[in-house]
């Protein structure tokens, strides 16, 4: 084994009184992939920023090529060739992508931009991507997945020895995904030392050489990848047996409390017709794009929409989210940093400002607000240092329970979760899944839109498929597996063939 | 805006009237005038003598025609005069320059296409340029003032000033009401900006009426001010304890003059009619043989309750 | 529960800067001229900050909700002239009474709803950017008035005026009106910004929009409401202003809309919206006020000067409560 080019050794961090970090090692080495694993909350992202220069280590040593090393910031570390990913996109919506990757060094002719020069450059880390987007295009103007390509060009056109790479696969379609770690392994293969983390574990088990488990701060495991099942990896992770992800699914009643018909959204969705049972998770499955997210804002008055929304046998009033609330439907968004919370606000002003109206007579009882946010963090697990923090200080699984908890505090019969576990750890998830299950059994509807398939047949009744701004298929009972809603959702199926 | 109807009906009777004894001279002449926009009350009263006096003009002398602009900054102005010249064809420009400086070169091509220019108030800033100078005297309304001060207050008395925006304007004037004062033992307390505003003037007031338990009388320099002041001196309940002089010869000041206000003794003016005279003269030139180049300074007259009912005008806005 | 309370109410420099320097200002002020905190001193400054109070206020809930509104100095003048229009041309008909009065008071009341309204929509419906929509109506109201006093004064009937008078210099017990009725609007206000809906809706607005929407808030409804509450009072305002001198022009309310701004600012709200907090615009208020009550008492720098020291104050002012934020 070759000696690593970047180690930390016993290092311990702390956050004012809160130990984070308890002396960890942790190496990366030439044409070796690391995977860093552990729940969220672990201390993967310190870690990975004591790696990238971007925070020192309380206590405990950063080495480069064996000596040891204090880097003064990320742009120090960088200096030295180690690069940074970051899960929250770093980049300039408004500059385009070309002027993203070349951002602070920037290519001149003379005292001028040499955009030729840079365009091209990006035209080819782009391509190493299969990544077709236009350097020229606007930030704002891509989409997501596009966006984590340039911010993956944007470190490779910085000729990294080190990359770290936090979970750059969660906003990442499966095709996405595949080509990401095609480029892994060329990378690999050029000698580069490479920290991968991802919650997706069948992806650790395809990509990495070594991987290290943390635990609430500890180093619980070291050791080769090789040999070690997923099963393995979660437990570790988790510290206990994740015997099922998924417990058994119920069994909806025979009674419709949702039917959509026709609905369309302008250029997004077409002709879009279903309907929802009592007691029933209906899963929506699909590629990023297709529809889904649109045509679930569009029935819950997010968006303008034509066509009928029928909740309880009533009509429901077009247009108006408010209204949709009171019929007890709610939509929880796929996108919690943008739309679902105040990250500059505390716990509680986040969890009651849906149902705010129950709090208020006529004065918002701030007694009583604390008190529903004692009970959110009883029910769903929240885990916050301190209850006046702010919600962007809470790690992204705990986002999304306290985004739960401020839906269901509006008291709905239908919810529609739009990715309920993007970007948070197994032991989350597998609350997040309990919860769902549950929340059908007391005979309330839920609508999951997921991009992880296993997610979908683990806990739909029934599945809709779309493609394209249209639900092109319909599947339930076995019928719920990968290859027929994979069928359906690439568009190369007649119905006969989904039935 | 009923009231603007009835402005216009008045001036429209004032046309007719006069209508018949127009001259029939076949000369026809164009008159441009630009004068600052109504944005304060002395402006606003320009600006209304200004049509005033157009409309009573148009219809003494059917052969002339006029072009009226009000400008709100100097670029504005210079762009205004410099279509009078090109489309309009002036034979003459009655101008009130918005600044000194930047209307210089402007009127002086005007003047050097051999167009008559009369200049109001402010004076370019070369010597020499225009046929006509009409204006208010700046030391003299500070002077008159001193004066009156020092004939009617006795010496170590106690008084306070308000002054204006700090301009040259403003420094001319302040600078001759202490010169009038110098050797009379009246003790100025203290001077303070007011802004030529009404609220602006109420504020300082108050925090002098705060500050010294004892006053005289106050010179506020502007008759915007003095309302403001009256109103401090009104509410602290010290009435009777001094009196104020204003300028400018607003019409409710004057007309509380003319109605022997004790609180008001007098005031001096600084007519914004000077715009008539300025106007009148050009006229005059222009369709007779009279001279009338030259330098015209206003006096700044003492208005007192006797002489007040020549200086009061109820249709004017000011 | 003890322990958010503790939390909470922990002294930090952030929260009192604004307060400090108020008390600074109070002790510089008493220390130089013995006048400044005698009665008379005291309620000058009190009521001549009402009007820029009052509007600060609603001004606190617009910036709060992520807006802004440069039209309120034009909106004030433009009240104030169309209220003496109407109570001039009543009295013919009613005669010097109280109802005309009344009257003047719903006018200003009424305009300033629809002032405040067209703005609101504009920004909120149409979706022009505040800033322009208010530079265009505070350009707009200002030539207004202009053109109804015919580039003069507008003054209320002299008798009026009298009737009119103790709206501004009367009070209760010693204390004048205008000081009354800013102490209820700022109450209030500071309850509807902690305790209703409303201010919570504001705060999540200026925080992210989209999140308020998808929290089922009516953002458009809401941000019109912002606009609406600050036109409305600014014509309270315009109540407590009119019978003091009695006159609008067109440079009645010259430069309250940066007044007013600068007070939410000092006090601690936050320009881009998202935080906001009345009694810290109340405070601001204050200080400005001070600021200039105390230049005019000590005339120890050459009043040219004046404009350079409100303006470092404002800065301090700022600066201080910005001290430790990079903790948060």
């Amino acid at each position: 084994m070759s000696d690593p080019i970047l180690a930390i050794r016993n290092v311990s961090r702390s956050f004012g009184p809160v130990q984070v970090l308890f002396d960890v090692d942790f190496d990366l080495r030439a044409g070796e992939v690391h995977a860093l694993i552990g729940e969220n909350g672990a201390g993967k992202s310190t870690t990975m920023k004591i790696l990238a220069g971007y925070q020192p280590p309380t206590s405990g040593d950063v080495l480069l090529d064996g000596k040891p090393v204090v880097f003064d910031d990320a742009q120090h570390a960088e200096a030295q060739g180690i690069v940074m990913i970051h899960q929250e996109f770093n980049l300039a919506q408004q500059l385009s992508v070309e002027e993203n990757i070349f951002l602070g060094r920037e290519l001149r002719r003379g005292p001028f931009l040499d955009h030729k020069a840079m365009q091209d450059e990006s035209r080819r880390l782009l391509d190493r991507l299969n990544c077709p987007v236009d350097p020229r295009a606007k930030i704002s103007d891509i989409s997501v997945p596009n966006r984590q390509m340039v911010e993956i060009a944007k470190a490779l056109g910085r000729d990294a020895r080190v990359l770290i790479m936090d979970e750059p696969t969660a906003v990442l379609t499966a095709r996405e995904t595949d080509i990401l770690l095609d480029l892994i392994d060329r990378l690999r293969a050029e000698g580069c030392a490479i920290l991968y983390t991802s919650h997706k574990l069948d992806e650790i088990a395809r990509i990495a050489d070594r991987v290290t488990v943390l635990r609430d701060g500890h180093r619980v495991f070291e050791g080769p990848a090789k040999g070690m099942t997923q099963d393995a990896m979660a437990e570790a992770m988790v510290g206990r047996e994740l015997s099922n992800l998924f417990k058994p699914k119920g069994k909806p009643q025979d009674q419709t409390v949702l039917e959509v018909r026709n609905l369309g959204v302008a250029g997004l969705v077409h002709d879009a017709s279903f309907h929802l049972n009592k007691g029933e998770v209906l899963g929506f499955a699909g590629l990023v794009g297709s529809g889904r997210t649109e045509l679930m804002e569009g029935v819950t008055g997010l968006r303008d929409a034509t066509g009928t929304v029928t909740v309880h046998g009533k009509p429901l009033k077009p247009g108006s989210i408010r209204a949709a609330r009171e019929a007890g439907l709610v939509y929880l968004t796929e996108d919690r940093k943008e739309k679902g919370l105040l990250l500059n606000k505390g716990l509680t002003e986040n969890l009651t400002l849906l149902a705010l109206h129950k709090f208020t007579h006529p004065w918002i009882d701030t007694a009583a607000e604390d008190r529903a946010l004692t009970d959110a963090i009883a029910e769903f697990d929240i885990r916050a240092g301190d209850r006046n923090m702010k919600a962007g200080n809470l790690s992204g699984g705990n986002q999304q329970k306290l985004l739960l908890g401020k839906t269901m505090l509006a008291d709905p019969d239908i919810v529609v979760i739009d990715e309920p576990t993007r970007g948070i750890d197994i032991g989350t998830k597998q609350q997040i899944y309990d919860f769902i299950v549950e929340l059908a059994a007391s005979g309330k509807s839920v609508v999951v839109i997921s991009s992880e398939l296993s997610e979908v047949i683990g806990l739909a009744n029934r599945v809709m498929v779309m493609a394209s701004g249209r639900i092109v298929g319909e599947v339930s009972g076995d019928d719920i597996n990968e290859r027929t809603i994979v069928k359906l959702a690439m568009g190369m199926t007649s119905k006969d063939d989904a039935a | 805006m009923l009231r603007r109807s009835v402005l216009a009906g008045v001036a429209l009777a004032g046309t007719l009237a006069a209508a018949p004894l127009a001259a029939q001279d076949a000369q026809e002449y164009t008159i441009g005038v630009a004068i600052p926009s109504a944005t304060h009350g002395f402006m606003g009263g320009l600006n209304f003598h200004a049509q005033d006096t157009i409309k009573r003009l148009e219809g003494v002398y059917p052969q002339l025609t006029f072009v009226l602009a009000t400008a709100g900054n100097a670029g504005k102005m210079v762009n205004d005069i410099e279509d009078m010249v090109a489309t309009r064809d002036i034979d003459a420009l009655v101008v009130l320059p918005f600044e000194s400086e930047p209307l210089t070169s402007p009127v002086k091509a005007v003047a050097d296409a051999g167009i008559w220019v009369t200049v109001v108030d402010r004076g370019l800033s070369q010597p020499g340029i225009e046929d006509l100078y009409v204006a208010g005297d700046n030391p003299g309304f500070g002077r008159v003032a001193g004066e009156y001060f020092v004939d009617n207050l006795e010496s170590g008395s106690k008084i306070v000033i308000l002054r204006g925006i700090p301009t040259t304007l403003d420094n001319e004037r302040v600078e001759a009401f202490e010169a009038a004062l110098d050797g009379s033992g009246i003790e100025i307390l203290d001077k303070q900006h007011g802004n030529w505003n009404r609220d602006d003037a109420f504020n300082v007031m108050q925090d002098y009426l705060s500050k010294y338990p004892e006053i005289d009388a106050v010179w506020a320099s502007d008759d915007d001010m003095a309302v403001g002041v009256m109103e401090a001196i009104a509410q602290a309940g010290r009435t009777e304890e001094m009196w104020v002089v204003g300028g400018a010869g607003m019409k409710q000041i004057i007309k509380r003059i003319m109605d022997g206000d004790p609180q008001l003794p007098v005031n001096v003016t600084y007519p914004p009619a000077q715009i008539s005279t300025a106007i009148e003269m050009t006229a005059l030139g222009l369709v007779s043989q009279t001279p009338v180049s030259g330098r015209m300074i206003i006096g700044s007259q003492l208005v007192t309750p006797e002489n007040a009912e020549q200086f009061y005008f109820p249709d004017s806005p000011f | 529960m003890s322990e958010t309370t503790a939390k909470t109410w922990m002294p930090s420099f952030h929260v009192l800067g604004p307060l400090l320097a108020l008390i600074v200002l109070i002790i510089l002020g008493a220390s130089i001229n013995s006048n400044f905190l005698s009665y008379g001193n005291v309620t000058n400054v009190l009521a001549r900050s009402a009007f820029i109070g009052i509007i600060a206020v609603g001004m606190t809930f617009v910036i709060t909700a992520g807006g802004i509104d440069l039209s309120v100095g034009s909106m004030a003048a433009f009240v104030a002239g169309v209220m003496i229009l109407v109570m001039n041309a009543l009295i013919p008909s009613i005669g010097v009474t109280v109802p005309v009065v009344l009257l003047g008071m719903l006018t200003a009341l009424v305009a300033g709803f629809i002032a405040g309204w067209v703005n609101g929509v504009l920004i909120a419906t149409v979706k022009i950017e505040a800033f322009i929509v208010t530079l265009g109506t505070m350009g707009i109201y200002r030539s207004l008035v202009t053109w109804l006093a015919d580039g003069g004064t507008l003054s209320l009937d002299f008798d009026l005026r009298g009737l009119y008078r103790p709206v501004y210099y009367d009070g209760l017990l010693g204390v004048s009106w205008p000081i009354i009725v800013f102490a209820l609007v700022a109450i209030l206000g500071e309850l509807a910004m902690r305790h209703l809906p409303f201010g919570r809706h504001c705060g999540a607005i200026g925080a992210n929009e989209q999140v308020a929407k998808y929290s089922a808030i009516n953002v458009q409804r809401t941000r019109i409401a912002t606009y609406v509450l600050l036109g409305m009072l600014v014509g309270l305002a315009t109540i407590m202003y009119v019978p003091r001198l009695g006159s609008a022009s067109a440079s009645t309310g010259v430069l309250w809309e940066l007044e007013a701004i600068a007070a939410v600012i000092i006090g601690g709200t936050a320009l881009k919206g998202g935080y906001g907090r009345v009694w810290g615009t109340v405070v601001g208020v204050l200080i400005l006020s001070l600021i200039d009550n105390i230049l005019n008492l000590a005339s120890i720098v050459s009043p040219y000067l004046n404009g350079t020291i409100q303006g470092v104050i404002v800065i301090l002012a700022v600066v201080l409560q910005r001290g430790k934020k990079t903790d948060g």
